[in-house]
């Protein structure tokens, strides 16, 4: 299978002042399409400036992010034009936009990728169908219950079609049956569309629906990344 | 595409409705403040842009045309020979003392004019003939007068200068700067009403032929009149309406409303517009993070300072367009035109951009990695 994002040896090294403290310490890791890879380690570990760098977010101190082969040089415009097209992302906090409708968030998301007009609509109506949420599409996220709102982040990191969608605590904020929900959502969406799927997480739960565990801890990949 | 700006802003009401109070308000302080000031210098050559003149010789170094000083009446006869001038004639602009029937004495700004047809002094008539001036001691008092002489009618009789006169009519919009009442007259009877008037005139009123250009007679006529001035009739207005403006420091006065009414605007705008950046840092660090750029957020409060300038403008321009038939019922003229209102709508447009400008650094600032913070 092809790889859809990889990190090759990627370093990142943050200053603190005088000190210089190094996150990352030659960490590679890579995903498939259709292959959901559970990254999974304590705080500080250094997982989201992984899933940062990997988002091309951030950019490494050392080594290099490849998307569908291309290697992403670590210049703004790049990495933007790789958010737009290759990456859709879901976050702990749901990041929602309060003033726009659950579709129109989607519609706002698509505008900000080049995605306008009549097409863009069908775009936003079919992931939003995807996620279930047809009879919800003209909710403000106000009037959305916690797992609506990861569905309707989840329909957003979906719209447009990227390569791969990097997902940042999704059931962190959720109770155990909603979290559950959006797991068995994640591993169909990522069947149905083909996508790559990293999950940042601390919830052992995620292994249900994981092809892959990578463990990270220090800033290095845990040997004994296992399938579930 | 979805406008987040206008969503942005109708979601949070309150904050827009303080941001349009704030515009609103320093549009109606700069279109009421100015308009006064312009109403004012309207006042100052009302009586120079309604006769129909194209020329004024006057004494030399007369600053305004209620300040006329005399020269010698026989001027206005060279005056007559110069090629192109159809017309000329004298006029005096004097201040005279007017008994009233309450037993005060007043100002009258008395306005002493040859032929007060020909020359359209006073140019509104509301009751009587301009013609029928210059047939005996006849006066035409302006409407306005009833502020500071009390009310009067046609008929009545009032003493100036010591001289009684009969009021055969009333004009309108002949106000003066001063407030002074507007007073209109035949010459013969203005020049012997002061002493120092006796064979001397304030003004020489020039009608130009048609086909020629009143520079180009004024041009000529200035080097027969050494000791006096020569003023088209632009001229003589900018002249009039300039001395007020420098001498009484008005100028000065109206700039620092208009700098704090901006003032006032650029601030409450930038507050809110700030307050709201800040507040929606982590909806614009989304943006960021699924691959906008820093012009996609300017443009989210670029907009959002526009539709506050446009809808605040409305408001303003309305609430001052309201207020003037209150401030004409003051006799205050509030003088609004298209132009000047077209003026304060790109200055309000420019103002809240300018305003926008001091969220443009705090967004540009933002780390898109803020997204994945708990």
């Amino acid at each position: 299978m092809s790889k859809v994002l990889e990190a090759r040896v990627v370093r990142k090294t943050f200053e603190e002042g005088s000190q210089r403290v190094e996150v990352l310490r030659g960490v590679s890791l890579d995903v498939t399409r259709g292959e959901i890879v559970s990254l999974e380690g304590p705080s500080g570990s250094g997982k989201t400036t992984l899933l940062s760098i990997m988002g091309c977010i951030l950019t490494p101190s050392a080594g290099e992010v490849h998307i569908g082969g291309q290697r992403i040089s670590g210049n703004d415009k790049a990495l933007r034009d790789a958010r737009r097209k290759s990456i859709g992302f879901v976050f702990q906090q749901f990041n929602l936009f309060p003033a726009l409708s659950a579709r129109e968030n989607i519609l706002y998301a698509l505008g900000i990728k080049g995605h306008k007009g009549a097409k863009a609509e069908i775009e936003a109506d079919r992931v939003i169908d995807a996620v279930g949420l047809t009879d919800r599409r003209h909710f403000l996220p106000r009037d959305l219950s916690g797992g609506q709102k990861q569905r309707v982040a989840i329909a957003r990191a979906l719209a447009g079609s990227p390569e791969v969608i990097l997902a940042d605590e999704p059931t962190a904020n959720l109770d155990s049956a909603t979290g559950a929900s959006i797991l068995d959502l994640f591993r169909d969406l990522a069947r149905s569309e083909n996508k790559g799927l990293i999950i940042v997480t601390h919830d052992p739960k995620v292994r249900r629906v994981a092809d892959r565990v990578a463990g990270i801890a220090d800033g290095l990949i845990l040997p004994r990344a296992h399938a579930a | 595409m979805v406008s987040l700006a206008r969503k942005n802003l109708l979601h949070d009401r309150i904050r827009f409705a303080i941001t349009l109070a704030g515009v609103a308000f320093a549009v109606t302080l700069v279109l009421v403040q100015v308009g006064l000031f312009l109403g004012l210098l309207g006042k100052a050559t009302v009586t120079i842009e309604n006769s129909s003149a194209d020329i004024w010789i006057v004494a030399k170094n007369t600053p305004n045309v209620d300040f006329g000083n005399p020269f010698p009446e026989t001027v206005f006869l060279r005056a007559r020979g110069v090629p192109g001038v159809e017309r000329a004639d004298n006029a005096i602009v004097q201040f005279v003392n007017i008994q009233l029937p309450s037993g005060a004495t007043e100002n009258a700004l008395v306005y002493g004019i040859s032929d007060p047809a020909y020359w359209n002094l006073p140019w509104k008539v509301e009751a009587g003939r301009a013609e029928d001036l210059n047939r005996g001691y006849n006066l035409m008092m302006d409407r306005s007068a009833v502020l500071r002489f009390g009310g009067f009618d046609v008929g009545d009789y009032r003493e100036l200068g010591g001289r009684r006169f009969r009021i055969i009519g009333r004009s309108a919009e002949a106000e003066s700067f001063t407030t002074t009442p507007i007073v209109f007259m035949d010459f013969g009877n203005a020049q012997s009403l002061l002493e120092q008037l006796s064979g001397q005139t304030t003004y020489v009123l020039v009608k130009v032929e048609k086909g020629f250009d009143p520079k180009e007679v004024a041009a000529r006529l200035r080097p027969m009149f050494p000791f006096n001035d020569v003023h088209t009739r632009d001229e003589w207005a900018a002249a009039s309406r300039g001395y007020w403006i420098e001498s009484t420091g008005l100028g000065m006065s109206m700039g620092v409303t208009v700098f704090l009414g901006i003032l006032v605007g650029v601030v409450i705008v930038a507050q809110t517009l700030y307050t709201s950046a800040v507040e929606h840092i982590r909806e614009f660090g989304t943006v960021k993070a699924i691959g906008g750029s820093n012009w996609d957020i300017y443009k989210i409060l670029g907009e959002q300072a526009l539709i506050a300038a446009v809808c605040g403008f409305a408001l303003g321009a309305g609430a001052s367009y309201a207020v003037r038939p209150a401030m004409a019922s003051l006799h205050l003229t509030v003088l609004l035109t298209p132009q000047f209102s077209g003026v304060v709508f790109v200055g309000t447009l420019a103002m809240c951009l300018a305003a926008a400008l001091f969220s443009f650094r705090r967004v540009a600032l933002i780390d898109p990695a803020l997204v994945f913070r708990g």
